[in-house]
């Protein structure tokens, strides 16, 4: 009997556990959010040598450009940062023309942003002239 | 003996002398891998130029309707930090791109205050109106009418804070500020704030 009930608990509690549907749109950090069975104070530690060892870092998801209402090209990339550790970084960004020649212009500079610890981030970037087609960008880690 | 020696000497401490000295180098300015400094440098002055154009572009509000141009004039750009600035190095940066971009021209004919205008505008006109008119031919002179007045000035200032972080270091924060207004109506015609912080040793001097 007491069996029974302790497995109907297990079960009971399992099933509630795995039943939260987290909303997305919230990015809940682990040093904000409750430990569970999986990623608690035991855990943390193997799973952040984990992460440095394979050296995760950020991952760029999608680049999404369109041209606005102006015709200037604007430019939205949306990717992750897959570290237990907040990433700085620098990115320049280069605008090219219709035949592919990187358009001259002062804004295309190194510019500081970072990505915060297992959590989404965005850059915006809009072209300086509306003979802009593409883009490319590069980045790069702080310099020392 | 010793005049060898102390010749050896002398050579030896020529040779550290020369070798010693930190040899002097261009900046890369295209990839410039070198160190913040707590003073405003060039990198400053050109990120903060760039976020500005991007956000007056993608604002949206410089498109003019009917087409053209609008006519910017240069308003007051006030230093309000511990250091030398010439505020032209993240005005020119700005006016440059937003003319490449078609959607404003700068006048050189008005100005707030010690805003550089070229006096030439109003130099040649001087000489129209003067006995010097004759010495040149009179279709080459400036007509009458022709300045096109401003529509949107451009005015900001650049400000710095310094703030105690801790027993060893300090924060700087430099607030670059723009605004675009609107000379027919006195509207804020768009405005725009980029703060660039910097964290380092209390031993370092901000200007």
């Amino acid at each position: 009997m007491r069996l029974m009930l302790n497995t109907l608990l297990l079960v009971a509690a399992v099933g509630v556990w795995g039943c939260q549907q987290e909303d997305k749109r919230v990015i809940m950090t682990e040093d904000v959010k409750s430990d569970n069975a999986l990623v608690n104070i035991v855990t943390k530690p193997v799973i952040h040598a984990f992460s440095w060892v394979i050296g995760e870092g950020v991952e760029i998801d999608r680049a999404v450009t369109y041209v606005n209402k102006d015709g200037f090209l604007q430019l939205e990339i949306a990717g992750h940062n897959r570290a237990f550790n907040p990433i700085r970084y620098e990115y320049k960004v280069e605008w090219l023309d219709k035949d592919g020649i990187v358009i001259d212009t002062t804004t295309s500079k190194w510019l500081l942003t970072s990505a915060a610890a297992k959590a989404p981030f965005a850059i915006k970037a809009v072209a300086p002239r509306t003979t802009a087609v593409n883009f490319r960008m590069n980045t790069r880690k702080i310099p020392n | 003996m010793i005049k060898k020696l102390l010749a050896f000497t002398l050579l030896a401490s020529i040779i550290t002398i020369v070798g010693c000295n930190t040899p002097t180098e261009n900046v890369d300015t295209i990839n410039d891998q070198g160190k913040a400094v707590m003073q405003l440098d060039y990198r400053d002055f050109d990120r903060a130029a760039s976020e500005m154009v991007q956000s007056m572009i993608a604002s949206g509000t410089f498109k003019k309707e009917g087409g053209g141009r609008y006519v910017v004039a240069k308003g007051r750009i006030v230093n309000d930090t511990m250091q030398r600035i010439d505020t032209d190095q993240l005005m020119a940066k700005v006016e440059q791109e937003m003319t490449r971009s078609g959607l404003i021209v700068m006048t050189a004919a008005v100005g707030a205050g010690n805003a550089p205008k070229d006096s030439l505008v109003h130099s040649v006109r001087e000489i129209r109106d003067s006995d010097k008119a004759d010495e040149f031919n009179k279709d080459t002179l400036q007509a009458k009418g022709q300045l096109i007045a401003p529509e949107l000035s451009i005015s900001g200032k650049i400000i710095q804070r310094n703030v105690h972080y801790d027993n060893n270091k300090q924060q700087v924060e430099y607030y670059f500020q723009l605004q675009m207004n609107n000379l027919t109506n006195g509207l804020v015609f768009w405005q725009n704030e980029n703060i660039i912080g910097k964290r380092g040793s209390d031993k370092k001097v901000p200007w």
